[in-house]
């Protein structure tokens, strides 16, 4: 009998029962769940006109199934920019209050940052949440996607999630060392152009390798974040030394241990397990990479690009990290942003936001002209900061380039890395970020 | 089962929830009729009269309808514009599962190229068979028999009701660990 994917152990831990890839599960109970400002409000109305006749049916409080698996994170559009907006916040956090669930503030971070740093999310857990980007939960090695508005509310009543097919998995393996100025980014357009938009549907994409055993946790984000992009069901990393100490730390920060049966969760794929297939990927050979309008899969080499750009946005659940905003400080100091082009640096928590103040990276960042925001989703929900007008080009570090993405639909997008966005902020148009990089340094 | 439209609008490959309905719209209401009344605004703004000439309209696509973002609104601008089914060669698993949540039929047959605009299409649940009346030709739905049970049912609601019922019978306390 072959062995089983990281995917196939989550979910046979979680039914108490073994399941393998393509298995049906009527009722698959979910470890955590957290919503935005945008779906929530509509998941929670939805929840008490749908199921309160049953709580009443029953004599009970309507009571969510389970609060302590459950945060509201308002991230998208954050500080409110609208009375409706606003109104969504507020219901949110009379629910919270009234069901004992965790409010975060505007402000605290994007949702599925927080959901790591806090340690909301850990190994081996299923994760749902109302946006489509929860798959970046994926690099703690969680069984984490995207749900919607209905799945959302039937999940606040009964934490389960209905007739669940076990997808397969595609298993990437990636070896090779990044050339210099080449990111977990690039890496992952790279995947993207060869996989196409919907290259990875309904499949798990597992990323395996000597490249990936070397890459930091903000990378193995990136990469998970952006797997959607290719239509994955998810993406998974499996967890190794370099998790279990990311989640130590964060452990910490809620004053929490880590305990064996958080260990235990912990789940690894067999050398032996089925994939549906496997993709090899060799980094080496990956250059800095630009994916153009109007498509994250339109990646192409930056040695064949040099449009120009009005707007730099460094931020969103892509690419906003400790790691991301220190490789565009290194390019930006000492320099200054062109006077054609707006830089626009949103972090990607309040952590995060706070630690870069207290490195002088916020210094930076100013000094070289930039735009500084509290932390939230930004441009990248195209509704607040820095709208683009029909004509404008913006280079961004987030997750999706369609047309109309961030403002007009005659505007046109290009995704980068951080790294690309500085150099590109510096010289107002998209470049090559090897010139910038201080001698030696990656 | 059966349902019968006719093609308003043919779409080709990766039509994403964002051309489908713009995020700037998503926290601007609560009412689903709301997101209809702005469906491919920016992408094809003839969407909604399209389908909105006929009682029964089908949307056509090719391959990975409905990728990108999560956003169920985007089933919201499709459904409530008359439209009873999308009928395509894939979908991404979140859209496919928030068209069942609606009972917008999200049907995939393996070759869309032949049904044009204008088309009549009858969606047969029973037999897994979607007919261009139009030109006589058979498709195939692609489906599990699960997927197929859900479409009949009209989502989940009624199931994920009696869970709950069953749930609360059986904890006399409320859960909280």
């Amino acid at each position: 009998m072959p062995g089983a994917t990281i995917t196939e152990k989550i979910v046979s831990r979680a039914m108490g029962r073994k399941a393998k890839a393509g298995d049906l599960i009527e009722a698959l109970p979910v470890d955590k769940l957290y919503f935005n400002e945008v779906i929530g409000p509509p998941a929670i109305l939805n929840f008490e006109k749908d199921f309160e006749d049953v709580y009443t049916e029953s004599g009970k409080k309507m009571q969510v199934f389970n609060p302590s698996r459950i945060a509201f994170m308002p991230d998208h559009t954050v500080p409110s920019c609208s009375i409706k907006v606003s109104q969504g916040i507020r219901l949110m956090s009379d629910f919270a209050k009234d069901q004992g669930i965790a409010m975060y503030k505007e402000g605290d971070g994007i949702e599925h940052t927080i959901a790591s740093e806090e340690a909301f999310v850990l190994p081996g857990e299923i994760a749902v949440a109302t946006d489509s980007h929860t798959c970046t939960q994926g690099a703690l090695g969680a069984l984490a996607f995207g749900i919607g508005t209905t799945e959302g509310e039937n999940l606040l009543a009964t934490g389960e999630l209905y007739s669940f097919t076990v997808p397969e998995t595609i298993r990437f393996k990636v070896s090779g060392k990044f050339q210099r100025g080449v990111y977990a980014k690039d890496l992952v357009l790279h995947v993207l152009g060869m996989m196409g938009e919907g290259g990875a549907s309904k499949r798990v994409a597992e990323y395996t390798g000597p490249t990936i055993d070397s890459l930091d946790m903000e990378g193995r984000f990136t990469i998970c974040n952006l797997s959607v992009e290719m239509s994955a069901r998810t993406a998974i990393i499996n967890p190794d030394d370099r998790t279990l100490a990311y989640v130590n730390e964060a452990l910490a920060r809620r004053q929490m241990t880590m305990t064996d049966e958080i260990r235990g969760m912990m789940a690894r794929s067999d050398p032996d397990a089925n994939f549906a297939k496997s993709v090899e990927v060799d980094a080496s050979t990956v250059e800095p990479t630009v994916s153009l309008p109007h498509s994250p899969a339109n990646a192409k080499p930056v040695s064949q690009v040099s449009d120009p750009i009005d707007m730099v946005f460094l931020g969103s659940c892509a690419n906003a990290r400790e790691a991301d905003l220190t490789v565009a400080a290194k390019i930006l100091k000492g320099r200054k942003v062109s006077p054609k082009t707006n830089l626009l640096v949103i972090p990607a928590s309040r952590r995060v936001y706070n630690w870069a103040m207290d490195n002088g990276l916020l210094k930076i960042f100013a000094d070289a002209g930039a735009n500084i925001e509290s932390s939230n989703c930004g441009p990248c929900f195209g509704k607040h900061m820095g709208i683009l007008a029909p004509g404008d080009r913006c280079l961004s570090t987030s997750n999706r380039n369609y047309k109309g993405r961030m403002g007009s639909p005659e505007a046109f997008i290009y995704l980068g890395s951080p790294a690309l966005a500085a150099a590109t902020a510096i010289e107002g148009r998209i470049a090559d970020p090897r010139k910038y990089l201080p001698a030696g340094e990656n | 089962m059966q349902m019968r439209g006719k093609v308003a609008k043919k779409f080709g490959d990766d039509i994403n929830t964002d051309y489908i309905i713009p995020a700037f719209l998503l926290q601007e209401s609560w009412d689903k009729q709301f997101f209809a009344d702005h469906a491919f605004e920016g992408y094809d703004p003839s969407f909604g009269p399209a389908c909105r000439a006929n009682k029964e309209s089908i949307v056509v696509g090719a391959n990975n309808f409905g990728c990108g973002s999560s956003r169920e609104q985007a089933v919201y601008a499709i459904k409530y514009n008359n439209v009873v089914a999308v009928v395509a060669q894939s979908f991404p698993d979140i859209f496919f599962r928030n068209c069942l949540n609606n009972a917008l039929l999200p049907i995939q047959v393996s070759d869309t190229s032949k049904i044009a605009v204008g088309d009549e299409l009858v969606v047969d649940l029973d037999s897994k068979t979607l007919r261009d009346r139009t030109t006589g030709v058979d498709y195939p739905i692609v489906a599990t028999d699960a997927a197929i049970e859900l479409m009949e049912r009209g989502g989940f609601l009624g199931f994920v009701r009696e869970r709950l019922r069953q749930k609360l019978k059986a904890e006399p306390m409320k859960a909280s660990s």
